[in-house]
């Protein structure tokens, strides 16, 4: 079906439907890593335990140092060896979410630091609880002091996507890679999907770099 | 659980053979890209420190277009894209250019932070007493820029050592790809990519571990005089 289209079109058309499919995997794994981070990061800031503490220390240590694709690989051909049988897009909106949770539970562990201890203590000081200090005082100053790293993360996470292709996830990469064995245009795919993470990553980061000048904190 | 490591263990010294070399091959690959990332991010910052208008606009878009592009992007495009133009690479040669061009935009900011970090009257200064300019270097810039960009340069290190397992995807036989091999042949994925990542761990969490040791005791003294600064 795609050869029958005319020349150019057959390629654009197929890479934007997997565009699609990127967008999709990437705000996954997006929600996915900051909602787990968040929840990481906080418990670690109320609870000193090291029974709580070591675990997401391992947690956060492993999915750090170990490269995404073994991560993918794992989770995709590892859990169905053990009778666990994920789609590639599951997987890969999972294994993205956990390889970025990691990385943002230690982004929020720095903006909670970031805030000063000072401010906690007036919080308890004058009869809030912990719970309320966090809300009100300690989560709202940590959005600005974390809006750098996690504007990074989201155009990283985009990129990161291309990754899935080696779980045969039907994203650009692997698209492309589909219909150059199809029609050996090789340049002109890899040339046309580059051109959509650029189409799709160049706006976005410069949002935003804009979101973050609009939310610095004045010196 | 204990089924799955004595299956392992009794895999280990199959597949170590074929391990061994595949680590080395991630190594090499690691070394030789960060190298060529290292030089062209000087090149980058030497062009930018010239301060002329049109070379930091072709800089910029440069460094904006290789960071929005994913490096499976840019890999492709070098090893299986360039053979349409005539240019045709060995896999290890496109994979050490990929990831080397890639990383060159990251290099260069931490380069530039580590010259920003000195202040300007240090080099006047040093002329002043009579310092060479390369006594200068050696005693007044080098130690002060080290100080600010060795920890990020391990960072980035760590995490190209990371990417390199990318490669895989364009057939450079190193850990990631060897690990494919091997899980097609052996049909066990669960127990491959566990060795594999532990072999990866056992790589990078020292460096990582070590940046961490590391960067306190580099800004030791630069915390102290900020502290006694009025």
């Amino acid at each position: 079906m795609i050869e029958s289209l005319s020349y150019p079109l057959g390629f654009v058309i197929p890479l934007l439907v997997a565009a699609g499919v990127t967008i999709k995997v990437s705000v996954g794994a997006f929600v996915l890593a900051i909602l787990l981070g968040l929840v990481l990061a906080s418990i670690r800031f109320f609870v000193p335990s090291p029974i709580v503490r070591i675990p997401i220390a391992i947690y956060v240590e492993i999915f750090r140092n170990v490269p995404s694709l073994t991560h993918l690989f794992i989770i995709f051909f590892g859990l169905a060896y053990m009778g666990v049988r994920l789609g590639s897009i599951s997987a890969a909106v999972i294994g993205l979410g956990l390889i970025g949770a990691a990385m943002l539970a230690d982004v929020f562990r720095a903006g909670f630091e970031a805030i000063h201890v000072g401010q906690r203590e007036a919080g308890l000081a004058v009869g809030m609880s912990p719970r309320m200090v966090f809300r009100h005082i300690i989560l709202p100053q940590t959005w600005r002091v974390t809006l750098p790293p996690i504007g990074n993360y989201a155009v990283q996470v985009i990129k990161d996507t291309s990754l899935v292709a080696a779980i045969a996830a039907p994203e650009i990469m692997f698209t492309a890679r589909n219909l150059v064995v199809n029609t050996f245009e090789t340049t002109l795919v890899y040339g046309i999907a580059a051109g959509l993470y650029l189409l799709i990553c160049i706006p976005l980061s410069r949002a935003i770099r804009r979101l973050e000048q609009h939310m610095a904190i004045p010196r | 659980m204990i089924d799955f490591f004595r299956t392992l263990f009794e895999h280990v010294p199959l597949w170590a053979p074929r391990l061994i070399p595949a680590t080395g091959v991630t190594i090499l690959i690691t070394a030789s890209s960060f190298a060529l990332a290292l030089v062209l991010a000087l090149i980058l910052e030497l062009f930018r420190s010239l301060k002329i208008r049109v070379i930091d606009r072709l800089i910029g878009g440069y460094v904006e277009v290789i960071r929005a592009l994913p490096i499976l992007a840019v890999l492709y495009l070098i090893y299986f894209g360039l053979p349409g133009v005539g240019i045709l690479l060995s896999p290890f040669a496109a994979a050490t250019i990929g990831l080397g061009v890639v990383y060159s935009t990251y290099l260069a900011e931490v380069l530039r932070a580590g010259v920003d970090a000195l202040h300007r009257g240090q080099r006047e200064a040093a002329l002043a007493v009579g310092m060479t300019p390369m006594a200068l270097f050696r005693l007044i810039i080098l130690p002060q820029a080290v100080r600010v960009m060795l920890p990020p340069l391990l960072v980035s290190l760590v995490s190209l050592l990371k990417d390199s397992s990318i490669c895989a995807l364009i057939a450079v036989s190193e850990l990631t790809l060897i690990g494919r091999v091997m899980m097609s042949q052996y049909f066990l994925p669960l127990h491959v990519f566990v060795l594999i990542g532990a072999l990866y761990f056992s790589i990078a969490w020292p460096m990582s571990l070590f940046v961490r040791w590391l960067e306190p005791r580099l800004n030791r003294g630069r915390r102290m005089a900020a502290a006694g600064e009025p």
